[in-house]
């Protein structure tokens, strides 16, 4: 009995012992489960309860300046399934009926619905009608989600600006990639919790809220102007033979761009939505080169623009090279060289000019820099470190061989003479709004730099109307009734990328120049790629700047100015729409009105003499002031006087025509007055 | 005193809080495991969660009354008791209620009697009933365990017929666990562990084909994700996925959207383990161990054979089936439909295990009054 006692005892402790270690065993187990495993289990286990599911937002409309569409997305309805679900409640025939309504085989849908995931896509993007029918069928685990699709209203009018997006909403090029994250909205990612079977279990919060609509995004692009743009480049591609074209029409005081049109000869991709060459692709400018070496030169002051400068009678050795002239010339002044285009004159302006001082003006004028324009890929073109040129390069860079532009870059370096002197940002959105309307991006005008002085830039003007006016000019065939034009003519010899030598009848002609020259509203660049030997800028380019211009100043309703006048006495006034816009650190004027400060209203009366009818409108509208004319033509005198303080917000202008008021004291006040007024406007 | 239901002080002063507390404890997380398994995400009480408070409030009394009642006298009722178990598990093949491709169950109208739980019991009684007597010197042989071969041998037969695999392997454990403790000859033990050992590759034989399948399952659970190695996985995601700290009551995600099979009754482990994490199931543990601890304890302190027999067996029922449970709801063994007692949901499980609960009490109370 005791022994018996104590063998059981024995057992049950040798037992309970046993029973210790396997809960160890286990509780190791269980540890291991947890620790080492853990989070792939956790992973395994919400890819098998909860899957993403997303809810697209509607892309936001891309529409013109006056509010023409260029890019829309319309709703479409995707189908989907459930597979497990499906499976178990719906009968063959039924899926059948599915199958039809859906306009797929049987067999399709059976293998779609027998995937091994918990959600399959049906049919994508169908009509709402076919979705609605599908839905109707009445399967348990079959829906249908919106998606949107995105098309192009106006059809390619400007398609290399636009864009494209892609299947799942996504830009690939153009503003649509450019502004993808406005113009995409919020989508709503769902993770949707489903049960074994696939029942969705919607307890989550997050269902409740709906996807977010993309931005408008409103542009600077003028449809009618851009087809014009587009329409009369494509023409002269077809004449001209070249590969391709490109257009620039901007306003040179914003630097908004009201057309960028690119036209390829090339009937495969005659509108290239992936390709903006207007922006991403540099060419060597050649005499287009001469303006802005010109500018460079006189704001330097290496050449009196009265000096006389031989030109060799064509040909000229530098550095062992010849440099030839189209047509031989003797002695011209800079107004002479910029008319004729002459490489030797403008070689020798190099050379006196310098390579460093000439280098640190190609970068005042934004060469060799990107723009800052809101299109994506641009191209910021080459433009060598001075300590790198040979004799040879200051002499061709003097003339545009050896440095090279995007058009943009070179509209813009224009823009910069035709506004009294500043490089502004080019941008072709104006703003942004949300689906309530709210503005999300405001895009003002935004000086870069000041590349010359107001006084060159009027010199430079001036020079410019004598390339399209002067009896030999190059640019005649730019000229526009009624208007005066100022530009200039390029054409430059490819280079063969092969071996960095120049083609010797391959061309890039352009023309570039600016209208009224007196007061400047448009700019405009005309660039025709690879023409033969004999099609130069002023044959080619020039006619198309013409036909852009004329139809553009139409569109606009800016009618030729009467009468004329001694438009040599004014340089241009910056638009003072949006005075608020143009803000700007660069103050190299100490003339600081006290009219304004940061953006207090006027407690004093502005200076408004010497100002044309539309400048005074316009500066009154701008400072919320009502004016009462009396009179055309300028401003004589104003009641209450400049400076004065003001009561009422009514200021008396009397007006006389130009001939009258605008002697030599006049012209010098209204150019400080000019000057006051771009420095208020912050310019 | 026969029927010693008698207000005896000392049944009172030395009731035995420590076995009444656990099982208490332990219904208790098994009714919160209920509740998050039949959770749809809406109602918190449901029938199935109504019916686990009643058939935990008819145990608590069933343990009570049992507690009171004097175990010696069951030594006359064993063999009854085991032909009444015996008729019933026959009735089921007969007229028994069928799911899932098994019959267990019999229905009684107000309740689904599930004979096998009750088999537990019937058998350790039945085996403490025959080995009280004491062994003959060196232990029992071959030949004196004839008659517990037999007697273990029809229920094991009529269990597998259902077939309920788990219940038969827990019948046989328990035996074994009994003729162990109860004096087993060491050279006996030796020829039965061989004959085990032979034997075991035979029964593959008798397997039926799902069977065989989780033994595969269980060596390589990947090797069919979604049918036999499925209830594996799952039931290892949701105990993985839950971490140390757990999801929170009611916010597994693996118990609630159906991923986990036979959630409140075999792998109700897993969903506790979800929800309340490593903590959650080490405590769960703690308390297993610690009724089991205090099973073995009231067996080596008991005065009586047959009280202590008695009470290795129901300590050997809960050891078993808790390691068995675990052990596959945590993928260290393969899959057998096996409850984790006074957990699982389930009337005749529960009922049975909280009149087992009484018995071990009042083994330890009865312990002062001899």
């Amino acid at each position: 009995m005791n022994a018996q006692f104590k063998q059981r005892r024995t057992r049950i402790g040798t037992l309970t012992f046993a029973l210790v270690g396997l809960f160890a065993l286990a509780m190791m187990r269980l540890l291991a489960l947890v620790a080492f495993e853990g989070s792939r289990l956790d992973s395994l286990a919400l890819n098998e309860h909860s899957g993403e599911e997303k809810l697209a937002a509607v892309r936001g409309p891309i529409v013109d300046r006056k509010g023409t569409p260029l890019a829309l997305s319309v709703e479409r309805r995707s189908v989907y399934a459930h597979p497990r679900q499906v499976l178990e409640d719906s009968t063959a025939a039924e899926r059948a009926k599915l199958a039809s309504v859906l306009q797929v085989s049987d067999r399709d849908l059976e293998s779609d619905i027998r995937k091994p995931a918990p959600f399959v896509w049906l049919a994508r993007r169908v009509e709402p009608a076919e979705a609605h029918a599908a839905e109707a069928v009445g399967i348990e685990g079959v829906g249908a989600l919106s998606e949107y699709k995105r098309f192009y209203p106006e059809s390619n009018l400007a398609a290399s600006v636009v864009g494209l997006a892609g299947m799942d909403g996504q830009g690939l090029s153009g503003l649509e990639l450019e502004y993808d994250k406005l113009v995409r909205g919020q989508p709503v990612e769902l993770r949707v919790d489903h049960d074994a079977l696939g029942h969705q279990i919607c307890d989550t919060p997050l269902a409740l809220k709906g996807p977010e609509p993309g931005a408008k995004l409103e542009l600077t692009i003028d449809s009618s102007i851009q087809a014009l743009a587009e329409r009369e480049l494509a023409d002269e591609v077809a004449t001209s033979g070249a590969k391709h074209g490109a257009a620039i029409v901007l306003d040179p005081f914003s630097g908004e761009v009201i057309a960028m049109a690119n036209v390829n000869a090339d009937p495969n991709n005659v509108h290239d939505r992936l390709r903006n060459a207007a922006v991403q692709d540099a060419f060597e400018p050649g005499s287009t080169m001469k303006g802005i070496l010109a500018s460079i030169a006189l704001a330097d002051g290496a050449i009196n623009p009265n000096k006389q400068i031989y030109c060799e009678n064509g040909a000229w050795m530098v550095d062992h090279r010849t440099i030839h002239d189209d047509s031989p010339h003797g002695w011209l002044d800079l107004a002479n060289i910029l008319e004729v285009s002459s490489n030797i004159g403008a070689a020798k302006i190099a050379l006196s000019l310098g390579a460093n001082r000439f280098y640190d003006g190609l970068k005042a004028f934004g060469l060799g820099a990107h723009t800052g324009i809101d299109l994506p890929g641009e191209a910021a073109g080459q433009l060598n470190k001075p300590n790198h040129w040979r004799e040879i390069d200051l002499a061709n860079h003097g003339f545009g061989q050896g440095v090279s532009v995007t058009p943009i870059q070179l509209a813009v370096a224009y823009a910069a003479i035709a506004n009294g002197g500043l490089i502004v940002r080019p941008h072709i959105v104006r703003a942004a709004y949300d689906a309530e309307g709210n503005e999300l991006v405001e895009h003002p005008a935004q000086v870069v730099r000041r590349a010359i002085s107001p006084d060159v830039a009027h010199q430079m003007n001036l020079l410019l109307r004598n390339v399209v006016n002067g009896s030999d000019g190059t640019g005649r065939k730019a000229q526009v009734d009624g208007f005066l034009v100022a530009g200039k003519t390029g054409t430059a010899q490819m280079v063969n990328p092969e071996n960095g030598s120049y083609f010797q009848n391959r061309h890039v002609s352009s023309f570039v120049g600016f209208l009224p020259a007196d007061d400047p509203r448009l700019l405009i660049l005309v660039v025709l790629y690879d023409v033969g030997h004999g099609h130069f800028g002023g044959l080619v380019a020039a006619p198309v700047f013409s036909q852009i211009a004329a139809g553009a100043l139409r569109d606009l309703n800016i009618a030729p100015p009467t009468p004329t006048y001694d438009t040599a006495s004014m340089i241009p006034l910056p638009k003072l729409e949006h005075p608020k816009r143009g803000v700007l650190a660069i103050s190299d004027s100490d003339e600081i009105l006290p009219v304004l400060t940061g953006k207090k209203l006027i407690k004093t009366t502005p200076d408004f003499s010497g100002m044309s009818l539309r400048r005074a409108l316009e500066a009154a509208k701008s400072l919320k002031l009502t004016v009462d004319i009396n009179g055309t033509g300028y401003v004589v005198a104003q009641e209450p006087s400049p400076g004065a303080p003001l009561n009422h917000a009514t200021v008396k202008l009397e007006l006389a025509p130009s001939t009258d008021v605008l002697p030599a004291r006049a012209s010098s006040r209204s150019r400080k007055v000019s000057r006051r007024l771009m420095a208020r406007a912050g310019l | 005193m026969a029927f010693g239901i008698a207000p005896d002080r000392r049944i009172i002063l030395h009731f035995d809080w420590t076995v009444f507390v656990l099982a208490i404890g332990l219904a208790a997380i098994g009714l919160v495991s209920v509740i998050s398994a039949s959770y749809g995400g809406h109602r918190l009480i449901n029938p199935l969660v109504v019916r686990q408070v009643v058939w935990i409030g008819v145990g608590i009394v069933a343990l009570l009354l049992v507690s009171l009642f004097d175990y010696r006298a069951l030594q006359s009722y064993a063999y009854p008791f085991y032909v009444l178990v015996i008729g019933l598990l026959i009735a089921v093949m007969i007229a028994g209620h069928a799911t899932g491709g098994s019959r267990r169950w019999i229905n009684l109208g107000f309740f689904h009697l599930e004979p096998s739980e009750v088999a537990k019991l019937a058998v350790v009684l039945v085996m403490v009933r025959y080995l009280r007597e004491e062994p003959p010197k060196g232990g029992w042989g071959l030949r004196q365990l004839i008659v517990p071969a037999l007697l273990l041998g029809v229920p094991v037969a009529l269990v597998l017929k259902q077939p309920d695999l788990g219940t038969g392997l827990i019948l046989v454990l328990i035996t074994a666990t009994l003729i162990y403790v109860s004096g087993l000859n060491t050279r006996t033990m030796a020829i039965l562990g061989i004959a085990a050992v032979l034997i075991a590759p035979l029964s593959w034989h008798y397997l039926k084909p799902y069977q065989r399948q989780r033994l595969v399952s269980f060596i390589n659970p990947q090797a069919d994700p979604l049918g036999s190695g499925y209830h594996i996985i799952q039931s290892e995601i949701a105990i993985g996925s839950g971490g140390p700290q757990g999801k929170g009551f009611l916010k597994g995600t693996q118990a609630r959207l159906n991923f986990l099979p036979e959630q409140s009754t075999d792998f109700i482990f897993a969903v506790f383990a979800e929800e309340f994490g490593l903590f959650g199931s080490i405590t769960l543990l703690v308390l297993y161990g610690a009724l089991i601890a205090r099973g073995a304890w009231i067996a080596r302190h008991s005065r009586d054979r047959f009280g202590a027999l008695l009470a290795v067996g129901i300590t050997a029922i809960i050891f078993w089936q808790v390691a068995i449970n675990i052990g596959m709801a945590t993928g260290m063994l393969p899959v057998v439909g096996i409850t984790l007692p006074l957990v699982s949901y389930g009337g005749s499980s529960l009922i049975a295990m909280m009149i087992a609960m009484g018995l071990l009490i009042s083994i330890n109370t009865r312990r002062f009054l001899f």
